[in-house]
């Protein structure tokens, strides 16, 4: 009984394709994800864009910050710095000079939710460039950064009037550099730099939830046809091995549709939005990165899918195959901790190795890959490691499976499981 | 002739439960067999060793006179005990796919749908998903799927489960007719008195062991004319202790008597008439139940 006839395994996937390409949820989270992602991405500007032209307007008040300080030119011009600040709101106040009694005073206002913090800027502060800023916000990450900002330039800005330059003087020595990002002979600002950086974090998080949400699709799909007895009827005119087949590569033609799909619209989109455009050219999106995507997307589809296969005949039910469950996916769950360091630091040996690591590859390489050229060699290992895990997984799988999907009742115990393995 | 189905000396444990022992049987072709046996007697795991699901720890299971094969399969037809179906799939997508995985085109699957479904009088709900019908409907459903591709051995676990009397003459008709078409039907079911008047022989079977087997018949003849009915007026006492009768139930004008082995029927008769007014005497043919239930009761002791 080993003949494995390439049309059955056609048939078989072709029932499971439509079967889910039909359903409203495969239309709606097709359609549906990448407009939400958009808006998102949009939205932010177009409130922006709104308020200021008056259409909307936004009430959030602006954060009242006290400067205090016994210098009130050094105090002033740290204001002046943090007012100059884009794309925030801030409504800082000075008070000088600084004395025990008005700390005291602003303690009451912070307390009393008057202000929303100062900084005090005493003598010895200014000295050891030390400084306190107390405040109820301390989450507002971006508040501290450039107030620590605001105040470097003014400490910097009143040393080079004390030792004699102009005011011009002092503002064309301290003003920012202006960062552009230069990539394969092309530039681009830093903020174009970092819109190709988020569009490698969708493209990242795309790759994350489909290998989950599909690979899991072929475990349910096992554990409805076992509980059905759909299973026994098919054996009788299939083998197990072509039930499989036909079941993963059926439900990986789904999320590949799916993906298809997604990157025609994202193509569209970019036709239209000069914001998408700047983004894809920045990440340098060449047809080899979409190669890359779905070379990886496949293999670790292949790779997650075998292992879900074979989850889903050990089990009964999905409640009971939950807890179970969590081990497969824990090394998703890793990689997907890795994302943002991967993003910063591509070649750390902690990047390298993780991308290597067959059961993160998919993710992390596909990720070097799209933020910065790894060594060919790398590239090619962490492939061969990944098709030879998915030789293994299938083969370990497919054992479990014929066995799996006849046993009902009570579940394997890890004894029986390796019997299955030797004997099936 | 080579019987359809041979099982010879099968055997098949379940971690360390065996689930099957020792059973041998055969089902010549054209012939309705029935497997019988209360719940978890084994008839399933005989079923799916048919079927070449699993294969036997011990002995031989050949059909069509040859160890179980791939090419064999295609001539078997095959509907499990429950369900057994895609339920969100239409009833009319089910039976195309399973008929295009037994071997036939999607055209030719369509044309025996259409026929199938006008015989069980299923066609309005061929559109529909197998989740809105009812268990008869899918019952219906599972039938066709199981005869689509005109098998030659037809295997059925527990066909009539749950099935309304009307379905359940119209599924035996059908049975009956592919019978004279030269078929052979084998079928499980622990309802024993559904099968009476269907099967042509049996298998009765109890914790994995054949318990009784042969043709319908033969087994009630050589089982039977041990049970005799008396409607009577007058006083019973007089058939208590009388030497030909095993057990007796009095109920006043109403006897159920046992009567103990090779006695004759006729002198309970001539003993009846001496002492009571008999209105009614009658042998009872015993049922198949009445003959399992004997059988274990025999064994156990």
């Amino acid at each position: 009984m080993t003949e494995f006839s390439i049309h059955k395994v056609w048939i078989i996937a072709q029932r499971e394709y439509l079967e889910r390409v039909g359903t409203r949820s495969f239309i709606l989270s097709t359609f549906v994800t990448p407009l939400l992602m958009g808006l998102f991405l949009i939205l932010p500007a177009l409130i922006t864009a709104s308020t200021a032209r008056g259409i909307v307007r936004d009430d959030a008040r602006a954060a009242r910050i006290v400067i205090a300080s016994d210098n009130r030119a050094l105090a002033e011009l740290a204001r002046g710095e943090l007012m100059r600040q884009r794309g925030t709101r801030y409504e800082p106040s000075v008070v000088s000079p600084a004395s025990p009694a008005e700390r005291e005073r602003l303690d009451q206002r912070l307390d009393a939710g008057e202000i929303e913090g100062y900084v005090w800027l005493d003598g010895p502060a200014r000295a050891s460039r030390h400084v306190v800023f107390a405040t109820g916000r301390t989450g507002d990450f971006v508040l501290q950064r450039r107030l620590g900002d605001a105040l470097s330039y003014a400490l910097a800005a009143q040393r080079m009037v004390q030792q004699g330059s102009s005011a011009g003087e002092v503002a064309a020595a301290l003003q920012p550099v202006d960062l552009t990002v230069v990539r394969a002979g092309k530039s681009f600002s830093v903020y174009n730099a970092l819109r190709g950086a988020v569009v490698v974090l969708i493209l990242v998080f795309v790759m994350f939830f489909s290998l989950l949400s599909y690979g899991v699709m072929v475990m349910r799909s096992v554990m409805e046809e076992k509980s059905s007895r759909v299973t026994e009827v098919l054996l009788c005119a299939a083998s197990a091995q072509e039930l499989m087949t036909g079941k993963i590569l059926g439900t990986g033609s789904v999320g590949l549709t799916q993906i298809a799909v997604w990157f025609a619209m994202a193509a569209f989109g970019a036709s239209r939005s000069p914001y998408l455009r700047t983004a894809i050219e920045a990440l340098d999106v060449g047809p080899s990165l979409i190669v890359y995507f779905v070379v990886f997307y496949i293999l670790g589809y292949l790779l997650y899918s075998a292992i879900f296969a074979g989850v889903g005949a050990i089990f009964n039910s999905i409640d009971e195959a939950q807890q179970w469950n969590f081990v497969v996916i824990l090394p998703l769950i890793a990689a997907s901790a890795m994302i943002l360091p991967v993003a910063t630091s591509s070649d750390s040996l902690s990047s390298v190795l993780a991308s290597l690591f067959p059961f993160c590859s998919p993710i992390l390489m596909f990720e070097r890959v799209a933020v910065h050229d790894p060594p060919q060699w790398q590239v090619a290992l962490s492939l061969l490691l990944l098709v030879a895990t998915i030789g293994a997984a299938l083969f370990i799988s497919g054992r479990i499976y014929r066995t799996g999907i006849l046993m009902y009742g009570k579940r394997p115990t890890i004894r029986e499981l390796s019997r299955w393995l030797r004997h099936a | 002739m080579t019987p359809t189905v041979e099982l010879l000396g099968v055997r098949k444990s379940y971690g360390g439960f065996a689930a099957v022992d020792d059973l041998s049987f055969a089902i010549p072709t054209a012939h309705i067999f029935g497997l019988l046996g209360p719940n978890g007697a084994g008839k399933t795991s005989t079923i799916r060793m048919m079927i070449g699901i699993t294969e036997p720890d011990f002995g031989s299971v050949r059909i069509f006179g040859e160890p179980i094969r791939r090419r064999a399969l295609r001539r078997v037809g095959y509907l499990p005990e429950e369900r057994g179906l895609y339920r969100r799939m239409t009833v009319g997508d089910n039976l195309v796919f399973l008929g295009r995985l037994a071997g036939l085109s999607t055209g030719t699957s369509r044309e025996r749908i259409d026929a199938w479904a006008k015989r069980l009088e299923i066609a309005d709900w061929i559109d529909r998903r197998v989740e809105e019908l009812s268990k008869g409907m899918q019952q219906k459903t599972q039938f066709i799927a199981a005869l689509l591709h005109d098998p030659d051995l037809i295997v059925m676990d527990e066909p009539f489960a749950g099935l309304d009397p009307v379905n359940t003459m119209q599924l035996k008709d059908v049975l009956v007719g592919l019978r004279a078409a030269g078929k052979s039907i084998l079928f499980s079911t622990h309802r024993m008195d559904q099968v009476e008047r269907l099967c042509d022989s049996i298998c009765l079977i109890d914790r994995g062991k054949s318990v009784l087997q042969g043709s319908l018949s033969e087994i009630k003849a050589s089982n039977g004319r041990r049970f005799v009915q008396i409607d009577y007026e007058g006083d019973g006492g007089c058939l208590a202790g009388h030497p030909l009768i095993d057990s007796l139930n009095d109920y006043g004008n109403h006897a159920e008597i046992r009567l103990k082995p090779g006695a004759d029927s006729q002198e309970l008769l001539w003993t009846a008439m001496r002492g009571l007014r008999v209105i009614r005497f009658q042998v009872m043919e015993p049922s198949l139940e009445q003959i399992f239930i004997d059988r274990i009761a025999s064994r156990d002791d």
